[in-house]
C-alpha cells in the first residue's frame, strides 16, 4: 500500500465532512429539542398544550417543620429507591430548614424544594443532546432514553434539583406502574408528576400536603389569571428563589 | 538544512518492554470504563453534589495538552519559525493522540457510554458540550490531514491545514474553558477569563510536554538532539507560564473583590484544605514559580537537567490547575438563599461537598496516560515521525528546503522485514 496523497486526502476529506457536517445536518433537523409537545403513551392522556402553564405556590407559613409527607408521597408515587446515602440518593423533592442570616435567635422555618420548572432552564440549555426539554405547558422533562449521563445539567442547575442514578435499580412488586421504569446512568428529576397532570390529577406532593391538612402546597395553571396560584403569586408576599439568575422558576414561595 | 525523518527501529528488548508496559497500562482505561458501566458511578468519588470528578479533569488536561502541541507544531509550518521544524510532525501526532484520549475520557465517564452515537443525531446549539462535540471531531480530522500534508512535504497544504488546525485548536480549548466559564450559578466557574486562561495553560503544558517527549525519545533512540532546541523551547514555556500566572492573578483578584464571592474565593485561596494546598503548592509554587525561575535564570536555563525538571513541574502543575478549576467549584455549596442561613437539609444544601479520587478513577486516569504513551510509541515505530537528528538552526541562517527526500538505501534496509508502512517511501 503506497502512501498516496489523493487517496488520503479524499479519505480525510470524507471523514472531515462526516464529522463536521453530520452533527450540523442533525442540528438543522433536530434543533427543536426545546419544544417537544406530546406526553406520548396512552391515547386517553391529555396532550400537553401551550394553553396551560403549570406551576406551584408554596406557603411556607403553613409548612410544618419535621413533616415529610410531600417527600414520602413523591418517593412512593415515583418509585424512588433508598440508597441510605444522601449523596447518592435520588432527590426529586427535599425538605430544608433555614433562618435569617445575621439575626440573633432567628426563627427556623421549613420548606420543600424541588425542580422549579424554570422558564429558562439552565439544565436544558446545557444538555448536549437536548434530552432535557420544556414541554409546551412549561414542564421541564428529561428523556431518559436520550440522556447520555454526562451530568452537565447537574453542574448548571442552580437549585440542586437533579440526581444521577448511580446504581442499578431493579423494578420491584408494588411499584407504581404509571411511571417509567428507572434507568441507571442517566440524570432524573421531578416531573411535576406529569403522568398525574395528564390524567387530570395534582402532583403527589401537593395531594399529600392537602391530605395532611397543612395545605402549604398549591398546584395550578399560571395561564389562567383567575387560578388560585395566579392570585397568590401576584401578591407582595410571593417570591421566587434566586430570581437574580433570571431562570424564572414556576414555583413561587409565600412568606420566605 | 535538510531534515530527514525516519521511523524508530523498534527491535530492541527495551522497546518491546516499553510497549508491553504502556499497552497494559492503556488497557486499564477501557477496563475501568467497563467496570464503571457495570457497577455504576457509585463506586467513584463522584456523587450528586460533586457530579464531575477526575475523568473530567483528565479530559480537560488532555485537550489542553493537545491544543498546545498543535500550536507548537504550527510554529514552523504556519508562523515560519523553521527552527522548530524538527518536532513539527511529532507534535501534531501527539495532538491527535491526546484528543483521542480526551474523547475517550469524556465518553467513558458518561453514565451511558453505550449511547455514544446520540450526540451525532441530537444537537443543542446552546450547549457548550454540544458545540464542542463538533469542534473535537473536526479538530481530530483536521489535525490528521495536517499531519498528512506534512508527510507529503506539501508546503502549501501544510500551511493551509496548519492554520486551520491552529484556529480550531484555539476554538476547541476556548470551548472547553467555556463549558465551565458559562456556568453562571457557580462562583468559581463563572468567568470570561477561563477560555483564554485555558489556552495559556494549554500552551505552557504543551511546551513542557514537548520538551520532555523530545528528550526521552531522542535519548532512547540514540538520536542527536541539539540542546539549543530545548533551551529555546524552555524560553517559550517561560513566556507562556507568565501569561498563565497573569490570568490566574486577574481572575482571582476580580473574584475576591466582591463580598458575595468572599466565601467561594476564600475557600479556594485560604481555607479549602487540600484544594488550597493544590492551588498554592501544586499550581503556583511547583507549576509556575519554580519553573519560571529556572527558565529565566541564566545558568539553570542552559542546563538540560534543570529545564527538564522545570518542564515536569509545569506539566504536573497544570494538572493541578485543571483539578482546582473542575473540583472546588462543586465543593463550595450553591447559594440557594443568599440572605438566609440553611440550618438543615436532606440533600446537604449549604454544606460543603466531598470528593476524593477513587481507585477506579485513578485506574481510568492512568489508563488514559497509558493510551497516549502507547499510541505515541507505536506511531513513531510505524511512521517516520522523528528526524534522524534535531538541530537547532539560528532562525536568521536557516534555509528552507521543501523538496521531499528519499530515504537513503542504508537506512531503508533496517525495515525490510516489516510491511512497508504508509509514508515510508517519502521523507
Amino acid at each position: 500500500m503506497s502512501f498516496d496523497r489523493r487517496d488520503f486526502l479524499a479519505l480525510g476529506t470524507a471523514m472531515a465532512a462526516g464529522t463536521v457536517f453530520g452533527p450540523i445536518s442533525a442540528a438543522l433537523s433536530h434543533t427543536g429539542g426545546d419544544e417537544r409537545g406530546e406526553a406520548g403513551g396512552d391515547a386517553k392522556d391529555h396532550r400537553a398544550s401551550a394553553k396551560n402553564s403549570w406551576g406551584m405556590v408554596i406557603d411556607i407559613n403553613k409548612c410544618e417543620t419535621g413533616c415529610t409527607v410531600c417527600v414520602d408521597a413523591c418517593k412512593k408515587e415515583n418509585n424512588i429507591p433508598e440508597f441510605h446515602d444522601p449523596l447518592l440518593d435520588i432527590h426529586w423533592i427535599r425538605k430544608l430548614t433555614f433562618k435569617q442570616k445575621g439575626v440573633p435567635n432567628a426563627e427556623e422555618r421549613s420548606m420543600p424544594a424541588m425542580c422549579f420548572h424554570c422558564e429558562h432552564p439552565p439544565c436544558a440549555h446545557v444538555c448536549p443532546v437536548a434530552a432535557t426539554f420544556v414541554r409546551k405547558d412549561g414542564i421541564v422533562l428529561v428523556d431518559k432514553h436520550r440522556c447520555i449521563g454526562c451530568r452537565y445539567c447537574m453542574i448548571a442547575c442552580p437549585y440542586k434539583a437533579r440526581s444521577f442514578v448511580s446504581k442499578h435499580v431493579e423494578p420491584k412488586p408494588g411499584d407504581n406502574p404509571d411511571v417509567p421504569v428507572r434507568m441507571h446512568g442517566v440524570v432524573e428529576k421531578c416531573t411535576l408528576c406529569v403522568h398525574r397532570i395528564d390524567g387530570g390529577l395534582e402532583p403527589a406532593c401537593v395531594e399529600a400536603c392537602k391530605k395532611k391538612g397543612n395545605g402549604a402546597m398549591m398546584f395550578g395553571d399560571f395561564a389562567d389569571p383567575e387560578s388560585g396560584i395566579s392570585k397568590q403569586a401576584r401578591t407582595s408576599k410571593a417570591s421566587q428563589i434566586r430570581p437574580d439568575l433570571g431562570c424564572n422558576p414556576r414555583v413561587f414561595y409565600m412568606g420566605v | 538544512m535538510k531534515i530527514r525523518y525516519r521511523r524508530i527501529e523498534g527491535r530492541s528488548k527495551e522497546y518491546y518492554i516499553f510497549m508491553a508496559v504502556s499497552g497494559a497500562v492503556a488497557l486499564m482505561a477501557p477496563l475501568s470504563a467497563y467496570i464503571l458501566f457495570l457497577k455504576g458511578h457509585n463506586i467513584t468519588g463522584m456523587n450528586n453534589q460533586v457530579p464531575w470528578g477526575m475523568p473530567i479533569v483528565m479530559a480537560v488536561y488532555l485537550i489542553g495538552a493537545s491544543a498546545g502541541s498543535l500550536v507548537l507544531s504550527a510554529l514552523s509550518s504556519v508562523f515560519g519559525k523553521s527552527e522548530y521544524k524538527p518536532f513539527s510532525r511529532s507534535a501534531s501526532l501527539l495532538a491527535i493522540i491526546l484528543i483521542v484520549a480526551a474523547l475517550m475520557a469524556i465518553i467513558m465517564d458518561w453514565g451511558r457510554p453505550d449511547r455514544v452515537l446520540v450526540p451525532f443525531f441530537h444537537f443543542q446549539p446552546r450547549s457548550m458540550f454540544s458545540l464542542n462535540a463538533i469542534l473535537y471531531n473536526s479538530y481530530m480530522v483536521i489535525g490528521f490531514l495536517y499531519l498528512l500534508a506534512q508527510f507529503k512535504e506539501n508546503e502549501k497544504w501544510t500551511k493551509i491545514l496548519g492554520l486551520a488546525a491552529v484556529f480550531i485548536a484555539i476554538g476547541v480549548h476556548s470551548g472547553t474553558g467555556a463549558i465551565f466559564g458559562f456556568v453562571y450559578v457557580r462562583e468559581l466557574y463563572n468567568s470570561p477569563l477561563l477560555a483564554p486562561s485555558f489556552i495559556a495553560a494549554a500552551l505552557s503544558s504543551g511546551t513542557a510536554m514537548m520538551i520532555i517527549v523530545l528528550h526521552i525519545t531522542f535519548k532512547a533512540t540514540g538520536r542527536k538532539l541539539d540542546d539549543e532546541l530545548i533551551y529555546s523551547l524552555a524560553k517559550l514555556m517561560g513566556v507562556f507560564i507568565l501569561v498563565v500566572a497573569y490570568f490566574i492573578f486577574i481572575e482571582n483578584a476580580t473574584r475576591s473583590y466582591a463580598p458575595k464571592n468572599y466565601e467561594a474565593a476564600s475557600f479556594l485561596l485560604l481555607h479549602g484544605g487540600k484544594y488550597t494546598a493544590y492551588f498554592w503548592l501544586g499550581l503556583i509554587f511547583m507549576g509556575l514559580l519554580v519553573p519560571a525561575l529556572i527558565v529565566f535564570n541564566k545558568s539553570t536555563s542552559r542546563s538540560v537537567k534543570w529545564v527538564l525538571a522545570a518542564s515536569w513541574m509545569q506539566l504536573i502543575g497544570v494538572l493541578f490547575e485543571r483539578y482546582i478549576i473542575v473540583i472546588p467549584a462543586q465543593i463550595v455549596p450553591i447559594e440557594f438563599f443568599p440572605d438566609k442561613e440553611i440550618v438543615s437539609s436532606s440533600f446537604l444544601d449549604g454544606q460543603y461537598g466531598h470528593y476524593s479520587v477513587s481507585p477506579i478513577e485513578w485506574m481510568f486516569s492512568l489508563g488514559l496516560i497509558g493510551v497516549v504513551v502507547f499510541g505515541y510509541g507505536l506511531a513513531i515505530r510505524l511512521w517516520p515521525m522523528l528526524p534522524t537528528e534535531a538541530v537547532y538552526t539560528d532562525p536568521a541562517k536557516l534555509k528552507l528546503e521543501s523538496e521531499p527526500e528519499n530515504l537513503e538505501p542504508g537506512e531503508a534496509k533496517d525495515e525490510k522485514t516489516t510491511t512497508p508502512a504508509p509514508g515510508e517511501v517519502t521523507s
